[in-house]
């Protein structure tokens, strides 16, 4: 299976010296497209940072970061325009939906092509065609404020996917949802995943959607284990 | 690409547009301070206008008439009228004084001038309604600001003068409305003493064996005689004929007459640059606190408008957008605050100008100069919400 993602030996230390801490002490994942990915941890694990780092967000200190064939960090940032990246290569789905107040669903979901200079009448009809495919259509004159908490994350999971990006991170994307709706969230992940050869990685603290996942990492002190398939769920702290 | 400051504004029109609505009556009082100084400069151009002289013939090394005191005797004009170069010359009396009106006192200046043809210098210009002076006592024009009504009969000092005539934008260097009299009754406003001072005067006179020598009384009554004179004018209003040079004529006046000559642009000079010059730099000042005021206030709203979006910029940097695109959305708002502030701060200072004592000139070259101060106000006020914007770090939008 083609790599989606693959992570080798990333090492973040914050500061030096006597109070560098270390964040990340040699991370290696792998995502295959259209995989999707568990990644859990205890708080202060590395979860974040990982997410930050693969997400172009900060700098790691050493390793090698790959995002389908382009490598993006080899002991250094490989790509000039790292918002670029950002924007082209990685879609994002945070804790909260974070839809901007002032836009309605479409432009908030067609926005991304909108700043990649694509004509707002093409990225809309996008958006509304991948709004459609998410079952929040009916919804896409709405205000954000307007929509249920499920609707909201629906729509934000839309917009980390209308540039067909081939790495979604997702950051406990289902923390604010019930059962239900948080396993409906990932069962729509799966899906989209599979049908657009996206690599997914979730990270989360949701002990009911962990069943889910057919891979898994877990992260403790800096360093990433994956757990077998199929194994008792580990026990995640707080 | 969509306008995001427009969606924001369109999201939150009502905050918005009430901000601006401020913005703008502050926009509009600054406006009015620059309309009261322009109307100032009006007046003191509509007070030489309206005089309509060439040279203004002043007692020696003063700047009268308008900015400081300035007697001469009531017979200047005659040695004037008769150089090279003089087309008419008369005599002038000014006079800033309280006149009863009714309940309220209103201040005028009363004009003295020659009540001869109509068109000298120093009559009205003018009548919007009724007629000029025909007689040589107790009839008056006034300018409608005074609020005098024709056949209103007004007190100055001693005598009563009915209102015969009515003119319009005579007015002193101060704004004060004119009140025009014929030259006589005027010299007796302004030089004529009352009765105690008289009876006063003639005691010391008849007191004293200088003034009122023993077997000769006819000295001590050619005293009073001259005492008594009410004659003197203020200055003497020149026009000269169409061939002659001001400056030519008012370096002869100056050369044989030993007086004080202004030209127009002198005297122009007085009145803006001296007599007024205290005003303009107030309200300069006022101005600039003003401007200040705004920018701090535009600075403080944008600053907070943005500061309120924190998280917002954070996703929206995070999921790829420019910098200039952020910064921009700002700007825009910051300009768009600026602009409903221009319109209300315009819209306001138009109709409360009427409303003003003093005349409020709102000239299109100073609302131009407003919109491009106020547009540079908004985009210097909007940095310091950019470059908060900018620090926001692209991580904030993810948890950890």
């Amino acid at each position: 299976m083609a790599e989606g993602i693959l992570i080798e030996n990333v090492v973040k230390t914050y500061g030096s010296g006597d109070t560098a801490v270390h964040a990340l002490r040699g991370v290696d994942m792998a995502v295959a497209k259209g995989e999707v990915v568990g990644l859990i941890g205890p708080s202060g694990s590395g979860k974040s940072t990982l997410l930050k780092c693969l997400g172009a967000v900060i700098e790691p200190t050493s390793g090698k970061m790959t995002i389908g064939d382009q490598c993006i960090y080899d002991n250094g940032w490989k790509v000039r325009d790292l918002r670029a990246l950002r924007r082209d290569l990685i879609g994002f789905i945070f804790q909260a939906p974070y839809l901007i107040p002032f836009l309605d669903v479409t432009d908030n979901v067609a926005l991304l092509p909108m700043l990649a200079g694509k004509p707002n009448a093409m990225a809309r009809k996008e958006a509304h065609d991948l709004l459609d495919a998410l079952d929040v259509g009916h919804r896409a004159a709405a205000m954000p404020s307007q929509l249920s908490g499920g609707e909201q994350q629906r729509v934000a999971i839309a917009r980390a996917l209308i540039n067909r990006p081939p790495v979604i991170l997702a950051d406990e994307p289902t923390a604010p949802l019930d059962g239900q709706r948080a396993l409906a969230v990932v069962g729509l992940l799966n899906d989209m995943a599979r049908q657009f050869d996206t690599a997914i990685i979730i990270v989360t603290h949701d002990e009911k959607i962990i069943p889910t996942f057919k891979r898994l990492y877990n992260i403790r002190d800096g360093r990433t284990v994956e757990e077998i398939p199929g194994a008792p769920v580990p026990e995640i702290a707080a | 690409m969509i306008s995001l400051a427009g969606r924001d504004i369109l999201h939150g029109w009502g905050k918005f547009v009430l901000t601006g609505v401020g913005l703008g009556l502050l926009i509009g009082v600054t406006l009015s301070m620059a309309g009261v100084y322009r109307g100032m400069v009006d007046d003191a151009q509509a007070l030489l206008d309206n005089s309509r002289a060439d040279l203004w013939v002043v007692q020696k090394d003063t700047l009268g008439p308008y900015a400081e005191p300035s007697s001469l005797t009531g017979d200047s004009e005659r040695p004037i009228q008769a150089m090279r170069g003089v087309a008419e010359a008369v005599g002038v009396t000014y006079l800033t004084m309280q006149i009863a009106h009714g309940d309220k006192d209103v201040r005028v200046m009363v004009v003295g001038a020659e009540m001869g043809e109509p068109g000298l210098p120093g009559q009205p210009t003018h009548l919007i309604a009724g007629r000029h002076i025909v007689r040589g006592h107790y009839e008056a024009v006034a300018d409608v600001k005074t609020g005098f009504a024709i056949g209103d009969r007004v007190k100055v000092r001693r005598n009563f003068y009915t209102i015969v005539g009515q003119t319009s934008r005579m007015v002193s260097s101060g704004g004060d409305p004119m009140l025009f009299l014929s030259l006589k009754d005027a010299q007796a406003a302004q030089f004529q003493k009352d009765s105690d001072a008289i009876l006063r005067q003639r005691a010391r006179v008849a007191a004293s064996p200088l003034l009122n020598p023993p077997g000769n009384p006819a000295v001590a009554l050619a005293v009073n005689a001259a005492q008594s004179d009410n004659s003197n004018v203020n200055a003497v209003l020149v026009t000269i004929t169409p061939n002659a040079e001001p400056d030519d004529v008012a370096a002869a006046i100056r050369r044989w007459q030993r007086l004080t000559v202004y030209t127009r642009a002198q005297m122009e000079e007085i009145l803006v640059e001296k007599l007024i010059a205290n005003s303009a730099r107030q309200i300069a000042m006022f101005l600039v606190i003003l401007s200040i005021v705004s920018a701090a206030i535009v600075a403080f709203i944008i600053y907070t408008m943005t500061i309120g979006k924190i998280r917002e910029i954070a996703v929206l940097k995070l999921i790829g957008t420019r910098d200039r695109t952020i910064s921009w959305m700002i700007l825009q708002q910051a300009l768009g605050l600026g602009l409903i502030g221009f319109v209300v701060g315009k819209i306001a200072a138009s109709l409360w100008a009427p409303f003003f004592p003093k005349y409020v000139l709102l000239l299109p070259s100073d609302s131009i100069l407003g919109f491009f101060a106020v547009m540079l106000i908004c985009t210097l006020a909007s940095v310091l919400a950019i470059q908060a914007a900018l620090k926001v770090d692209p991580a904030e939008a993810i948890g950890g």
